[in-house]
């Protein structure tokens, strides 16, 4: 049983991480990718290790991967704001791109 | 003074300082000019092969599959991976394995080999670190001897970009992912001798953290607690305990018969010997030298 | 010859190194070069921990994909190679 629901979980988050890698390539602008990006650190990563956390042995095994999702969350969107940042800054043409769409 | 009446010592000489040129204008012209006329009928000239795209190509394809076909060769005469009768399989590692653990005093067999059986070699390995971050700053200070307007303007406008740049989100995401970053590369140093892990990369966490906490708040802050005398100290420092932990082997033979260091009970964290200082002299040499890299190639100072 | 699911993974993972490794070579836009050679650099770990070295991982993650690629940046940036900087 405890296999199955993690299985579920797995499942979930691969699932998740192919809908972002199709939103990468299918999306042409970097601020869309970017949404694209995060949804895999996000959601996907989320739901991969809340189903290793299920199949854990101890509850050090558990907690070492909370630890991990807890950095992951916390450094993922910092990355993507940056990365946003500097589009918006570099980009000569971002206003056009955005206002006038 | 002719050239005839010289020792062969003064002809060198002269030949060195460019004097037999002076001394003999006309036959070092006429030498010249004529070793020149004869180059350019024979020799092998690179420019006007690639005039010629087609043979340059084919030159290119041919070298290229002439290294390629060697590489495949010598691949298909190397032993098969994991047969019994492989040149690795031998004595050695057997040692290794059977006794690894009773003679380093190390659950993670990889960290006893490196900093015991081979300690020599990590050694080695911190040195070329150490001179690397030195030739580093040699090349890379910005001081009076390394001084150009041009880069002096720059570098002032890059302080004025980064003072006037608000960097709420990363300031605060950095506050407080270092220290988590900082505890897992000390955890990772500390247990090297239990679990993967030690020394190398353990130091290059905590130098990525360093990085990150730069990136955040500018350099001064990281100068305020790492200045360039404390950086240079904990290296020589690191490096020179290391030196004297393992130096020991050559004034006492190399079993350490009497002068044996206790290995504890393996899976504790105080055993193994002299592994875990060792792990942590490696740990700070590492981490100050990713540190010093990074402070040197942006501002040029630590 | 029974293909298990590890052996197809790491058949993957060595084509997308044998991949990178000739596009990094191959593209001429030297920021793409850097950031493929991180991507080349994270799947590299994660090939160390197929085979059985957790320590070369760990190294290989934080020197190869963190710190070599900030490195290369900072030297781009100094020779003014990066679009949006100074005369890039």
């Amino acid at each position: 049983m405890r296999m199955w629901i993690a299985g579920l979980f797995l499942c979930g988050g691969m699932l998740f991480f192919i809908f972002s890698l199709i939103g990468f390539y299918r999306l042409n602008y970097v601020m869309n990718r970017i949404h694209a990006a995060a949804l895999a650190d996000t959601l996907g990563l989320g739901l991969v290790m809340v189903g290793l956390m299920i199949l854990g042995k101890d509850v050090f095994h558990i907690a070492k991967h909370l630890l991990v999702l807890f950095f992951f969350w916390a450094s993922a969107p910092i990355a993507t704001h940056l990365i946003g940042k500097v589009e918006m800054l570099t980009n000569a043409d971002y206003y056009e791109r955005v206002h006038e769409k | 003074m002719t050239n005839q009446n010289k020792t062969i010592w003064q002809k060198w000489k002269a030949w060195v300082n460019g004097e037999e040129a002076l001394l003999h204008p006309d036959a070092y012209i006429a030498k010249r000019a004529e070793r020149k006329k004869r180059s350019k009928k024979k020799t092998f000239n690179m420019r006007r092969m690639k005039e010629n795209p087609q043979v340059y190509h084919f030159l290119c394809v041919s070298v290229c599959a002439a290294f390629i076909g060697i590489l495949l060769a010598v691949v298909a005469e190397l032993p098969s991976f994991g047969a019994a009768e492989n040149p690795t399989n031998n004595e050695v590692m057997e040692r290794y394995l059977e006794k690894g653990m009773e003679e380093t005093g190390a659950i993670n067999f990889v960290t006893g080999m490196i900093l015991d059986y081979r300690a020599f070699d990590t050694f080695g390995e911190a040195n070329v670190l150490f001179l690397a971050v030195i030739g580093v700053w040699m090349l890379l200070q910005r001081d009076r001897k390394n001084f150009s307007a041009e880069q002096e303007r720059e570098c002032e406008e890059d302080a004025a970009i980064e003072t006037a740049e608000s960097k709420t989100i990363l300031q605060i995401g950095a506050k407080y992912l270092t220290p988590m970053i900082l505890l897992y590369g000390v955890y990772v140093i500390c247990n090297g001798h239990l679990s993967p892990g030690g020394g190398f990369s353990g130091g290059a966490i905590i130098g990525g953290g360093l990085i990150l906490y730069a990136a955040a708040y500018g350099q001064e802050k990281v100068g305020a607690f790492l200045t360039k005398r404390r950086f240079l100290t904990m290296i020589a420092g690191s490096l020179l305990t290391y030196f004297a932990c393992k130096s020991y082997s050559f004034f006492t033979g190399a079993n350490h018969v009497g002068y044996a260091i206790p290995k504890g009970t393996p899976g504790e964290i105080l055993s193994a010997g002299w592994i875990l200082p060792l792990n942590i002299c490696v740990g700070l040499v590492v981490a100050c030298t990713m540190y010093g890299f990074y402070a040197l190639f942006t501002k040029g100072e630590l | 010859m029974s293909l298990d699911i590890a052996t197809v993974i790491q058949g993957l993972l060595v084509l997308f190194l044998i991949v990178s490794a000739i596009a990094v070579s191959v593209v001429r836009n030297l920021f793409l070069a850097v950031i493929i050679f991180m991507g080349y650099s994270s799947v590299m770990a994660i090939i160390w921990i197929f085979l059985g070295a957790p320590d070369l991982a760990i190294t290989e993650a934080a020197v190869g994909a963190g710190i070599s690629s900030v490195l290369f940046f900072l030297t781009l940036k100094q020779i003014h190679a990066l679009k949006g900087t100074r005369e890039g």
